[in-house]
């Protein structure tokens, strides 16, 4: 075989240079060592942290990027000469790509070559895990073309490793709980999503889902190289490997019923189609030749088969399999968890000194600036003082009314309590965090985040800040349930049911998207998941604003009912005294940024002392 | 002779290999000498070398005849070749203001700082097809002078002419650019050795558009500009420069820089009128692009989606398009892929359609009003 020949410049230069490096050194092969030795680096470290992506200066190899480049220089970067290097490509060594990998491995590393799993040190695959066993003699090397198992639910790549580095998979739960609703079951293929090690999401390769459990505490290690996407990362053997499915939704593999390999008569393979007559093969032709031959032991990789996870349609979570009404102890889930409190604070919610500045100045524009100066304009810096000096708590059970006018600051103290803008000054204490010992706003972003799925809810006025609208209004409560760790599709189901029945959406209206919602049952659903996780403290940023009379009316009875059903902290942010009335029990008036007016919200409603109270209320009795 | 599941793949690779090369290199015609190629195909194999990120006529040359013309190909055949070589030294920072121009324009000004030198372009060539029957006659020194000369004297050639100042220069002077000198980012990051991804540095995405496949460059800025979600004026070109810079490394003994070669550039500096609400909207803002080789509408391009991508790279789609979908070896590479057999995972897909179907014969309805699928799975 000729080797592959290059035009060299002529030496001057920085290439005279070379020449004469190169001339006392064997040749480098299709990879330099030092790529190599990085390319080890970034192996170790995917071994340390498994089914992490560990980003590489992956390199351009001979053969094009998603021809196995990734694999490649993994394999390149772990054989040596003393090792047998396999190579298949959909199980098959004989296949092109297979063919042109392995002798380009072989070729440039000395290694050996063999179709023969039990003699291979390194097996390099495309879409398959070989039929035979793996023992802790091999390494299997898996070609990746797409290394993120998130992207089919999120495009950014800075948001989809925000989602990793802080185990926020909801979305990957909601995806998976809209496919059962849509199609009955999972619908994913190959390259099936697992949880590796309990932490971290990752994709498989794409093998088949049937070789997906033998990833699960495997004897071999698993590289997987992603070339163009310059990630690798791995599974180390022994290492728990979780399809992501629901704990009442098996997880199946693919199985063709009565399909037999036409060759050796397996029907305990991965079998791929064969001729046009409907006839099956074995994907993996090293055991097929071997079943044939009878150089295998067939006996032992029955035992290995995964035929506990041949499909079972009675086992399904189908749609009709649902049962929203019916409830059965046994697949009853842990109840949310709430953080009882024993000699903490009475207060669910503190909230010390808000303060909120758009533009220059901080602190220092405030003076000038409230009531009293009849603008929220710095009259120094010319910045808007929104809110300053906001302070309140709310007790378990109890509402507490934030009123004033639009741009009287009453939205931005919301936004900032439960972190949707950087506050400038001012502390928030949740009873739930430490015991209310922890400044909610010192913590890190990531923190902050977490509260919102058990310890704070919002309902925004506009139903489509809080609600995916292009998914089911059950899938929308599924991500706050399967973000609090709820795994059970029924438990979600009947929790989801329940959430929908109480806000009065139509139970038949459950697995509709969003979108196709009116107005008022959007806000409807936008409430039910809210309260999906009973939360103990719940804000309401002008919740019946954006309705109509009569359908505000209906959101304003359910809210009451509600608040006064639960043991719940709720703030409720409102230019209007009917809703404060009818929903608060102390109210905060807010004008030009500050608090000119607090009491009982029945005081402030009968006689109110403040002039613009006055007026406020004057306007909800017209 | 199998293309994938049957047997003897090895035995079609070869012959596929031997057509290639009996068909190339033994093809009815003259043999085209590296000293051709780099002659007479000037333009495509500097556009080989940007595109590698691989600077050396030669060597792209050769990789432009192996590949049969394809630039992207031969691009790829540089950087495979790149990647055997161990780096045994990390030139000097280039200062692109000692450049010696061999042409350079400023759209913006009539009367810059330095000349106006159009030097060798078909800008204002007629587009006629010429088809001579043979080589043209050689010139002669006399008729080469005269050609020019009946248009117009030929100016001195002085240094000022060959590295003439910055129009940047004279429009900072006038104090009408905001300063985007910042000074944060400078240690060039080394996109072939740490991947960049979105947050990244200026440096990343500028080297992540130097070595861009030409066309994708170019698509994404106008699509940027025309498309439906594009944030991309187009700006006034500032100055655009082909011309020779030095290449230093560190003396290994002495410590001194030393020049051990040259290399041509192309280089580009767009204005950017500032309008956001945020921005200095008394000043211009400048867009940075540079290249290998001669390659303007790649340096142009660069330069409005530096600018475009400083102003809002995060705040769209911007910055993420920029690192991960401009390079051909990546976007070829993925598009070749689907020519690789898929039977494994076709046939995991067409088992789940099969399920399907036999969950809907049991009297399993699929829902009358679906919501769309949130999310798909990787393949």
């Amino acid at each position: 075989m000729s080797t592959t020949t290059y035009d060299t410049a002529q030496p001057s230069g920085i290439g005279a240079l070379v020449a004469e490096a190169d001339a006392g050194s064997p040749p480098a092969g299709i990879l330099d060592e030092d790529a190599k030795r990085e390319i080890r680096r970034a192996c170790l470290a995917a071994v340390c942290v498994p089914g992490y992506q560990v980003p590489f200066g992956s390199r351009e190899m001979p053969v094009a990027r998603g021809w196995g480049s990734g694999g490649l220089q993994v394999t390149l970067g772990v054989i040596g000469a003393d090792d047998t290097v396999k190579v298949i490509d959909q199980g098959d060594d004989a296949g092109v790509n297979a063919t042109n990998l392995r002798r380009m491995i072989a070729r440039t590393t000395g290694c050996g070559e063999s179709a023969d799993t039990r003699e291979a040190t390194v097996v390099q695959t495309r879409h398959r895990v070989p039929e035979e066993a793996l023992t802790d003699r091999h390494v299997l090397v898996y070609q990746v073309p797409v290394p993120e198992p998130l992207r089919g639910v999120q495009k950014s790549v800075a948001e989809c490793a925000r989602m990793h580095a802080e185990g926020d998979y909801s979305a990957m739960w909601v995806s998976l709980y809209e496919d059962i609703v849509r199609n009955g079951m999972i619908t994913a293929s190959t390259g099936y999503p697992v949880l590796v090690g309990g932490r971290y999401v990752m994709a498989t390769s794409p093998i088949p889902r049937w070789d997906v459990p033998r990833l699960h505490r495997a004897e071999q290690l698993n590289l997987f190289g992603a070339g163009r996407e310059k990630r690798i990362y791995a599974v180390p053997p022994h290492t728990e490997v979780r399809p992501l499915t629901f704990d009442d939704v098996p997880f199946e593999v693919e199985h063709e019923p009565g399909g037999r390999c036409k060759f050796c008569g397996s029907d305990d393979v991965y079998l791929v189609n064969a001729g046009t007559e409907g006839a099956f093969a074995c994907s993996d032709t090293e055991w097929c030749a071997r079943v044939q031959a009878a150089d295998a032991d067939t006996a032992a990789h029955r035992e290995r088969a995964p035929l506990a996870l041949l499909p079972d349609p009675a086992a399904r979570a189908g749609r009709r399999a649902a049962p929203l009404v019916r409830k059965t102890p046994a697949d009853d889930a842990p109840a949310p968890a709430r953080r009882t409190r024993t000699g903490g604070p009475e207060w669910a919610l503190r909230v010390d000194g808000i303060g909120k500045v758009h533009g220059a100045g901080g602190a220092s524009a405030v003076p000038g600036t409230g009531p009293e100066h009849g603008t929220a304009i710095s009259p120094s810096t010319g910045a808007v003082v929104a809110a300053w000096d906001v302070s309140f708590d709310v007790a378990p059970g109890e509402a507490l009314g934030l009123i004033g006018e639009s741009g009287s600051g009453k939205s931005t103290v919301l936004r900032c309590v439960i972190g949707d803008e950087p506050a400038t000054a001012g502390q928030v204490h949740l009873a739930s965090v430490d015991d209310g010992a922890s400044e909610v706003l010192a913590l890190p972003p990531a923190v902050r985040r977490r509260l919102r799925i058990d310890s704070m809810a919002v309902v925004y006025q506009d139903p489509a800040a809080g609600l995916d609208l292009r998914v089911s209004a059950g899938g929308n409560i599924a991500e706050r349930l399967t973000a609090a760790g709820w795994r059970g599709y029924h438990a979600i189901r009947r929790r989801a049911a329940e959430l929908l029945d109480r806000v009065e959406v139509p139970l038949s209206r459950m697995d509709d998207p969003v979108h196709t919602f009116s107005g008022g049952m959007r806000q409807r659903v936008q409430i039910a998941k809210a309260l999906a996780t009973e939360p103990p403290v719940l804000l309401l940023d002008e919740p019946t604003t954006g309705l109509d009379a009569s359908v505000a009316a209906g959101v304003l009875d359910l809210l009451r009912s509600l608040l006064s059903e639960r043991d719940v902290a709720a703030v409720v942010v409102s230019h209007d005294f009917s809703v404060i009335e009818a929903l608060t029990d102390r109210t905060l008036v807010m004008q030009t940024g500050r608090v000119v007016e607090q009491g009982l919200t029945d005081q402030l409603f009968h006689d109110p002392h403040h002039p613009y109270t006055q007026r406020l209320v004057a306007a909800a009795r017209r | 002779m199998g293309y994938s599941g049957a047997r003897g793949g090895l035995e079609a690779i070869l012959a596929a290999e031997d057509l290639v090369r009996r068909k190339r290199d033994h093809a009815p015609a003259p043999w085209a000498s590296t000293e051709q190629i780099t002659a007479r195909f000037r333009l495509a194999v500097d556009r080989v070398m940007g595109e590698a990120g691989l600077y050396d006529e030669p060597t792209a040359a050769a990789a432009f005849r192996q590949a049969e013309g394809d630039t992207l190909e031969a691009s790829h055949l540089l950087r495979a070749q790149r990647s055997t070589l161990p780096r045994l030294a990390v030139s000097e920072a280039v200062d692109p203001g000692e450049m010696t121009v061999l042409r350079r324009i400023v759209p913006a000004f009539r009367e810059p700082d330095g000349p106006q030198l159009l030097g060798r372009t078909s800008d204002y060539t007629g587009r006629l097809l010429e088809r001579p029957e043979g080589p043209p006659e050689p010139p002669t020194e006399e008729s080469a002078r005269t050609e020019v000369t009946e248009v117009t004297e030929v100016p001195e050639r002085t240094e000022e002419q060959r590295s003439p100042r910055r129009f940047l220069d004279l429009l900072r002077k006038l104090d009408l650019v905001s300063e985007g000198r910042t000074g944060d980012d400078p240690e060039p990051h080394d996109i072939t050795r740490k991947p960049a991804r979105p947050p990244a540095d200026r440096s990343a995405v500028l080297a992540a558009m130097a070595r861009a496949e030409s066309g994708a460059l170019v698509a994404l800025w106008y699509r940027s500009v025309l498309g439906p979600d594009g944030d991309v004026h187009e700006i006034t070109l500032g100055e655009l420069r082909h011309g020779r810079l030095p290449l230093r490394v560190r003396h290994p003994h002495t410590g001194n820089p030393v020049t051990v070669g040259e290399f041509r550039v192309t280089e580009a500096e767009a204005i950017e009128d500032l309008d956001g609400a945020d921005e200095d909207r008394t000043r211009f803002d400048i867009g940075y692009g540079l290249c290998f080789g001669h390659n303007e509408r790649k340096a142009i391009a660069m330069a409005n989606l530096d600018i475009a991508n400083r102003r809002f790279g995060r705040s769209g789609p911007l910055e993420q398009l920029l690192l991960l979908t401009v390079d051909g070896l990546d976007s070829g590479g993925f598009l070749e892929h689907l020519k690789l057999p898929h039977y494994v995972t076709f046939r995991s897909m067409v088992e789940r359609k099969q399920a399907m179907r036999a969950a809907a014969e049991a009297g399993e309805d699929l829902p009358a009003r679906a919501a769309e699928p949130t999310g798909k799975d990787c393949r």
